[in-house]
């Protein structure tokens, strides 16, 4: 009996080969990704319409250039900030407080730098130092024009409140919401450097929020006023919000008693 | 045709490949000695491990700071340096079969990456320690001390950790067997262990105490040890009603 099988084999369907992540979209496939960026105002569109051009220019060898002009519109950003955290109180602190913000922002990034290059390196990626630098730096950048775009906001609020906790909070909302974009670009240009694993990154951003937030406590007052540049007294943040909300409690229920 | 073989030069980027962990690579470096890659693990770890000492002492006193940023890296030089013969036997004997220049080699490599980590770690302690009330009787038994404590513990447990996955898959690769591996990271970490307390004891304090003068070794530091100590305060727990 010669009998034949009706049924064909079942030939599983074919798989496409995995695609590895780089490979589809690796940095520098689209043409415009090439572009380079001659000036500040195309540094500030690439970051915000082009983010993928700003990390495939951090890898190119004349990346120095365009990591100056990030910290340079970070640090102007951050001084135009700061004069409107500064009209709260005014007088003194319309210079203190912009120069608290940028000195704050950047020293925060520098404590932060070796860590997250250490933890580049453990995930596996080969992302170089300057890279890593320019990344941080494009994390600067993006987060202080986006509390530039915040600032009309925080301005019309500082004129029309007195409280120290109530500003303080809408400041660190809106430092908040900026950062967590900022950091967006920081792990989108991670992920683009062959990274094994991301666990790492993420503990780094820990690290970073807790480092900024303290500066902010270490520099203060930045919203209020005081006799001293600096605090004589050592504090660590929690602590010291705590003391901001009891003082405020305080005022606001000897303000209803009048 | 006679072809001039280029020894390829050391460079500090070398870290990079320690930190990456890529196997190959630091095989091959523990498989041929060179003395300038040898002089860069050892400036990382005196490097890495003195700034983080440093910034730990720097609560205390700023000589407490500089004395602490001399023993941190003392210990672990002197921990590779005094096991270094005992490791070299113990990995023979228990099946990897490595020469005594490779098996320094290794450990060395895997304090660089500890170091490498606490080294870049202590701008951010650095910053703590500088936020924290000055040191006082209250601040020792205060939460500031406990944070900071358990912040250090938690910084040098993850470099440590790091430091031995690394050690694991350089051996693993060498002897071509993540069990031989495991036997002899674990008899190393035993006798680095046994040792590095031991010389941390006599080197304490670290971070220093405020009734107590900054010192580089206390008066007592060769009376008793560790685990001597740790003897004793079990004793304690242990009789006290």
């Amino acid at each position: 009996m010669n009998e034949q099988n009706p049924v064909p084999p079942q030939i599983p369907p074919r798989i496409p080969p995995a695609a590895t992540p780089g490979d589809a979209c690796r940095l520098g496939d689209d043409p415009a990704e090439r572009a380079a960026i001659p000036n500040i105002v195309a540094a500030i569109d690439a970051i915000l319409r082009h983010p993928r051009r700003v990390m495939f220019q951090l890898r190119q060898p004349d990346a120095g250039r365009l990591i100056a002009m990030m910290l340079l519109v970070s640090v102007l950003c951050s001084l135009i900030y700061g004069v409107v955290v500064g009209t709260f109180s005014g007088g003194t602190q319309l210079w203190i407080a912009p120069a608290k913000i940028a000195a704050g922002l950047l020293i925060s990034a520098l404590i932060c730098l070796p860590s997250l290059y250490i933890f580049t390196c453990l995930s596996g990626s080969q992302a170089r130092l300057i890279e890593v630098c320019g990344l941080l730096a494009g994390l600067l950048m993006l987060m202080t024009i986006l509390l530039i775009g915040f600032a009309p906001v925080a301005w019309i609020f500082s004129q029309s409140t007195e409280s120290v906790a109530w500003m303080g909070t809408l400041h660190l909302i809106f430092w908040f919401i900026a950062t967590i974009f900022g950091l967006r670009f920081l792990e989108a240009g991670f992920s683009h450097s062959n990274a094994r694993s991301h666990a790492g990154f993420h503990t780094w951003i820990i690290i970073f929020l807790l480092v900024a937030v303290q500066m902010t406590t270490a520099l203060r007052p930045i919203l209020g006023t005081a006799d001293t540049f600096l605090p004589r007294e050592k504090q660590f943040f929690v602590s010291h919000w705590g003391d901001c909300l009891k003082a405020t409690d305080k005022e606001m229920k000897s303000k209803s008693r009048e | 045709m006679h072809t001039k073989s280029v020894k390829p030069k050391t460079h500090p980027a070398e870290i990079a490949t320690l930190l990456r962990g890529d196997v190959e690579t630091i095989s091959a470096w523990s498989e041929s000695w060179s003395a300038r890659r040898f002089a860069l693990h050892v400036a990382v770890i005196v490097l890495g491990a003195g700034l983080y000492g440093a910034a730990m002492g720097w609560w205390r006193d700023p000589q407490q700071a500089l004395f602490t940023a001399v023993k941190f890296p003392l210990i672990i030089l002197l921990t590779t340096a005094g096991n270094a013969i005992l490791n070299a036997m113990l990995a023979p004997l228990l099946d990897l079969n490595i020469p005594f220049r490779q098996s320094c080699s290794a450990i060395l490599m895997s304090f660089t990456v500890a170091a490498a980590i606490l080294g870049a770690f202590s701008p951010v302690m650095a910053f703590m320690i500088w936020n924290a009330p000055p040191m006082s009787p209250q601040a020792v038994s205060g939460a500031t001390y406990s944070f900071i404590k358990l912040t250090n513990v938690a910084v040098i447990a993850f470099a440590g950790s790091t430091g031995n996955v690394r050690l694991f898959q350089t051996l693993a690769r060498l002897g071509g067997s993540r069990a031989v591996a495991f036997r002899v990271l674990l008899a190393w970490l035993a006798g680095n262990l046994f040792l590095g307390s031991q010389l941390s004891w006599i080197l304490r304090p670290f971070i220093g105490s405020p009734s107590l003068p900054v010192e580089f070794f206390r008066a007592a530091a060769l009376h008793g040890n560790f685990y001597e100590n740790v003897f004793h305060s079990l004793m304690q727990i242990l009789t006290s009603d």
